[in-house]
């Protein structure tokens, strides 16, 4: 037992040196162990932290989710809201499509109608191209016609040239005509007129009243056949004058015919009554012989009226101005009306009134050279008017 | 015959008119130094002393010619252009006679130089009338150079 004592004192020894070793390592490790327990508080502390920021996260989202299904139940109160809207538009849809299903038919029949008139107009094209030809060949018939027309109007006025160009000539022959018989017809009647008076006045006394007589009859004709003869060459002249229109001044031109005309005392002249006349438009020389022959007619017609007038006038008719001569002297009967202003063409015998036919024919001629007319009113054995029209001033 | 003293020289182809004309005048009292020609050539060849007129003593002239204006050969138109346009015969008074106022000759004889014209009238009675009074005028009252 010592040696085992010492033994197990070393051992004993070694013991508490391996425990105290032991509690030395248990301390390091307690150390570590608390270092390990303060590092584990420190995370706690943050994962507290931690806890509480992501707690307040998910306070945050709680939240938003709470807004959110607000939202929700507003978007699905619209949703519900869309979807009746739908149901109504497919209501309406459907009706809409029964409305196009019925076009449909209707666009079908008009189609259908679109074909018949479609041929009917294909037809009335044809037609119309048929017409279009017979108008084309119209049109060919139409220019040929014109151009016909165009060859008879040429054809027309170089006639009319010719014509104008041959009447020039008659006219001119006429002229020439006119101054032959003036200047030869009247030589042979001139001698005998003055072969007569010179056997009237040198033998006159050798022969009994009716030898007398016969030669003053020839006397009496052949002067007669003068006058005739200058009378138609007038008329004939008036044809061919020219007409120069002026102003006339009627008062002063019916005075200046009055003064004029040299009545026989046998006239019975008859009181004159001239109005106021207005001024017309005319070849004053020609209505100078207007004047005389109507004034010299109605002296001349109003011989067998004893204490008789003449009346001349004028009124206005639109443009023309209507001159009168009005007597109350023998007067004609209107139903030979139509002979009055023809040439040679008399309403009385030479016994009742002498005069060669053709005083009214110059005055027609003349008047109507002026664009005027002539006219007539007349009672049998009361007397006549002459009226006569010439353009205003 | 003694041309020279011929007063009125009287042109004129018809023998009616040229009877007639006479027969007027001599009424009036001038028809006996009247010489009567029967166309122009043979009034020309008197006033020129001509032809059977060149024993005419050519310083005397009639006091006045009657022209008739249509005549053969010579026309009247062209004796009164004669006349007119000779210095020593143009004053000679010259009366036209015409058978008619017709045609463009009476304006070309005054042209011409005609100093009257009488239109021979079928009354003869006028026609003595208008011959005495042309006598009358011409012949007494204007006084010609020659």
């Amino acid at each position: 037992m010592k040696k085992t004592d010492a033994d197990e004192l070393s051992i004993a020894n070694k013991e508490i040196a391996f425990q105290h070793q032991e509690k030395e390592d248990r301390a390091a490790e307690l150390i570590i162990a608390n270092k390990e327990l303060l590092y584990q508080n420190e995370e706690k502390e943050n994962r507290a932290a931690e806890l509480v920021v992501a707690n307040k996260e998910l306070a945050f989202q709680n939240t938003e989710k709470e807004n959110r299904a607000a939202e929700l139940i507003i978007a699905n109160k619209e949703l519900i809201f869309q979807n009746e809207e739908k149901e109504r538009r497919a209501a309406e849809l459907v009706i809409a499509n029964e409305e196009l299903a019925f076009q449909n038919k209707e666009k079908e029949n008009r189609a259908a109608e679109l074909i018949i008139a479609n041929k009917e107009l294909a037809f009335q094209n044809e037609e119309k191209e048929k017409r279009a030809q017979e108008l084309i060949v119209a049109n060919r018939e139409l220019k040929n016609a014109e151009d016909d027309i165009r060859l008879l109007n040429e054809e027309l006025e170089r006639k009319v040239i010719e014509r104008t160009a041959e009447l020039e000539a008659v006219n001119k022959e006429l002229g020439s005509f006119s101054y032959s018989v003036s200047h030869d017809l009247r030589a042979p009647i001139r001698a005998i007129n003055g072969y007569t008076r010179i056997m009237a006045e040198d033998y006159g006394e050798k022969l009994d009243d009716e030898g007398r007589k016969i030669l003053q009859s020839i006397i009496n004709n052949s002067k007669k056949m003068g006058e005739l003869i200058d009378d138609l060459l007038a008329f004939s002249k008036l044809g061919r004058k020219q007409v120069t229109v002026a102003e006339v001044f009627m008062n002063e031109l019916v005075q200046s015919v009055r003064d004029e005309l040299i009545f026989d005392e046998g006239d019975n002249l008859p009181v004159f009554d001239v109005h106021p006349l207005p001024s017309a438009k005319g070849d004053k020389s020609l209505i100078r012989q207007v004047w005389i022959n109507l004034i010299s007619n109605a002296v001349k017609y109003s011989r067998h009226k004893p204490s008789t007038r003449i009346e001349v006038g004028a009124y206005d008719e639109g443009k023309m101005v209507v001159y009168y001569v009005k007597d109350y002297g023998a007067g004609f009967d209107m139903q030979y009306y139509d002979k009055l202003f023809g040439v040679f063409q008399r309403l009385h015998s030479q016994e009742e009134f002498e005069g060669t036919g053709i005083g009214l024919a110059i005055v027609q001629k003349i008047v109507d050279r002026h664009k005027g007319t002539v006219w007539a009113e007349s009672v049998l054995d009361q007397g006549t008017s002459f009226y006569f029209s010439l353009p205003k001033i | 015959m003694n041309y020279d003293d011929v007063e009125i020289l009287f042109v004129e182809d018809s023998t009616d008119d040229a009877t007639l004309t006479i027969r007027a005048l001599s009424k009036s009292g001038f028809s006996n130094k009247l010489h009567h020609v029967v166309d122009g050539a043979a009034a020309l060849d008197f006033l020129y002393c001509r032809g059977i007129y060149s024993g005419r003593d050519s310083s005397q002239y009639p006091k006045l010619i009657l022209l008739d204006l249509k005549m053969p050969k010579v026309s009247g138109i062209q004796v009164l252009e004669t006349v007119k346009s000779d210095p020593k015969l143009k004053s000679i008074p010259v009366v036209m006679l015409t058978s008619s106022n017709e045609g463009p000759d009476i304006e070309k004889c005054f042209e011409l130089g005609a100093n009257s014209y009488i239109v021979k009238p079928v009354d003869s009675d006028n026609f003595f009338h208008a011959i005495k009074e042309i006598g009358l005028y011409w012949m007494v009252l204007s006084q010609p150079a020659h």
